[in-house]
């Protein structure tokens, strides 16, 4: 589904060159679980973003369903974006100003989808995570294990393929963090193909790959086996 | 809260850490070892190069030896050396030994 080949970004200032990747070469199958682990400023969400063209890399190849997306301006990104990935962040973005209902639906929106395709689409992804009792509330008004089912439930709306979360239990307790994780296992189960970003072994666990960065580089990766 | 922290005494190179974790009725039971690996490259790879390459010939070095690492265990965590570190601690965890479903 997703492939990298030599995949390397680099930020430069006026006066300091960081190799953020430095020549990443790897592959996402179709129904995968994995889970990036490394120290901070390793490159973990640099690649997130990278793969979830959000940024262009300085170099190398991008393949989204074989499709070399690497040179991709901004517009052709985020037409590709749209409805093939979902985002979940460590600190949810929410937007405050938007209800739950609003928030989750804002996706669709950009899709242009119907009006009553939207209302049963939003319910019913509400109703899968059980905060529909919450839909007129505020994200300020909920707990942060709520915003965050929001939040997933604004990723996966739009049925997307992929599912790119950057630390989505670092906010959380560990009863609520448990819960999300079980949220994404089940999507997973469901199909949809998942990356996630994390510092915690407990939920790399439940990843079935696991990918370990150091300095800009995939130092060796994880496969669950039995022995 | 989902991690302990625990001290643990006098925890050398090779030695293991056994864990067992009861919550209830259930018990759950880890093993834990620290390895130290070669980080400096000055000692025996002869390198002249500039930061870059010696960057890349510890990466180099740190894969290798984790590649070569006992597969009953897996790695958990790559711990950032200080600077000027002459090693690189990796914790490994004993793989849970997974019951085959028929």
């Amino acid at each position: 589904m997703i492939k990298t080949e030599e995949l390397t970004k680099i930020f430069r200032t006026d006066e300091v060159e960081t190799t953020a990747l430095n020549k990443v070469t790897m592959e996402i199958n179709k129904g995968d679980f994995v889970a990036v682990m490394g120290p901070s400023g390793c490159g973990k969400s640099t690649l997130l973003n990278i793969v979830g063209l959000l940024d262009n890399p300085t170099s190398g190849g991008l393949f989204f369903e074989d499709l070399e997306v690497s040179k991709f301006r901004e517009r052709q990104r985020t037409n590709l974006r749209k409805g093939n990935i979902g985002f979940v962040f460590q600190s949810f973005n929410l937007i405050d100003e938007l209800t739950v209902y609003e928030n989750v639906e804002l996706p669709l929106l950009y899709m242009r989808v119907s009006s009553a395709e939207r209302k049963q689409k939003v319910n019913a992804v509400l109703d899968r995570m059980k905060i529909a009792h919450r839909k007129k509330h505020f994200p300020q008004q909920l707990s942060g294990g709520q915003q965050q089912r929001v939040a997933i439930s604004r990723a996966v709306v739009t049925n997307p393929k992929l599912i790119l979360a950057d630390e989505p239990t670092g906010n959380l307790d560990s009863a609520n963090g448990e819960e999300v994780m079980n949220l994404l296992s089940e999507l997973n189960k469901d199909g949809t193909t998942i990356v996630m970003v994390t510092h915690s072994p407990t939920d790399a666990d439940k990843a079935h790959r696991i990918i370990h960065l150091f300095d800009g580089h995939i130092v060796t990766e994880n496969i669950k086996h039995v022995l | 809260m989902k991690d302990l922290s625990i001290p643990v005494p006098h925890f050398g190179e090779k030695e293991v850490a056994d864990i067992e974790l009861r919550i209830g009725d259930e018990k759950i039971q880890y093993s834990f070892r620290v390895e130290s690996f070669p980080w400096d490259v000055d000692d025996d790879l002869n390198i002249d190069g500039d930061e870059i390459t010696r960057s890349l010939a510890r990466i180099h070095r740190l894969k290798k030896a984790i590649e070569s690492y006992d597969p009953e265990w897996e790695l958990i965590q790559i711990l950032t050396p200080d600077d000027n570190a002459r090693f690189i601690q990796v914790l490994y965890r004993k793989r849970k030994k997974l019951a085959r479903s028929s």
